[in-house]
């Protein structure tokens, strides 16, 4: 079983969309669910942690391998 | 830096010597020569800085709906608003187009690419399969939008008779996205059936 409940791959594109399709993947989720995203654009760290500040959804962890940024993030209740 | 961008910003890389540069940061022109061995490499300097400067959209994809006009809205006064605080960087960005630097591409790659992305992807999602010339349309609707931004860009910051002196910036960028989406056809029913998400 894997560790995250939806996965959005938004390699090679640059913010804003990645964080506009976690938005909208995220709003068919239910609470407490949690959202693995993708990202090659270095500006999308910063961007998700924005978000999540904003949002007040939970960036559970945010890692880089090889020019890839993941990030794992959980829907607030 | 800030001096030397100002400088190049004006005059362009061939209208400024690292003296010019010394005497706007009072100091001389051996210092400069201490952290750049010439003045395409101060130049060259500048421009990354300046082109790896980026807006954040966080804002406008939290803070208004999800349909394609409204993150399209969103962005474009976001990126007006970056200009009116710098016009320098649209000023450099044309300098190094010119020039033909290297920094061009990070200009575009950093600055332009999210709108190129941003209206390429949603058009590609929302356009009618079997349209005819689709990827063209797409690639000339996302050129369409950021000829007409710069163009505003440039009447608005760089003119020195302002055309566009009683035009509320936020006006600005509702109606450049409105004409756009008018070109292509595209009418707000649609978008709202095709790609507005309930929340």
């Amino acid at each position: 079983m894997s560790d995250f409940d939806q996965e959005l791959d938004a390699s090679g594109l640059n913010c804003p969309l990645p964080i506009l399709r976690a938005k909208k993947a995220i709003a068919g989720m239910d609470a407490g669910q949690t959202l693995r995203i993708i990202a090659t654009d270095p500006g999308s760290v910063k961007d998700f942690e924005a978000f999540c500040k904003q949002t007040g959804n939970e960036l559970l962890s945010s890692g880089e391998e090889g020019g890839k940024f993941t990030f794992l993030i959980k829907k607030a209740a | 830096m800030q001096a030397a961008s100002g400088l190049f910003a004006e005059r362009g890389y061939h209208g400024v010597s690292i003296d010019d540069i010394a005497r706007e940061v009072d100091v001389s022109p051996a210092v400069l020569y201490r952290h750049f061995s010439s003045k395409k490499e101060l130049y060259d300097t500048v421009l990354m800085e300046l082109a790896c400067q980026r807006e954040s959209y966080v804002d406008a994809v939290i803070n208004s709906g999800t349909s394609f006009e409204d993150v399209l809205a969103g962005m474009t006064r976001i990126y007006i608003n970056s200009i009116a605080d710098n016009p320098d960087l649209l000023r450099i960005e044309l300098q190094s187009l010119l020039d033909g630097n290297s920094a061009t591409r990070e200009f575009f790659e950093n600055r332009w690419k999210s709108f190129a992305d941003y209206i390429e992807f949603s058009l590609n999602e929302m356009l009618p399969y079997d349209q005819d010339n689709r990827e063209v349309t797409i690639l000339s609707a996302s050129l369409m939008f950021q000829g007409i931004l710069r163009e505003a860009l440039i009447q608005k910051f760089l003119q020195p008779h302002d055309r566009l002196e009683d035009v509320d910036l936020e006006e600005l960028s509702v109606e450049l996205v409105r004409l756009f989406l008018r070109g292509l056809g595209i009418t707000k029913s649609r978008l709202t059936r095709r790609a507005v998400i309930k929340e």
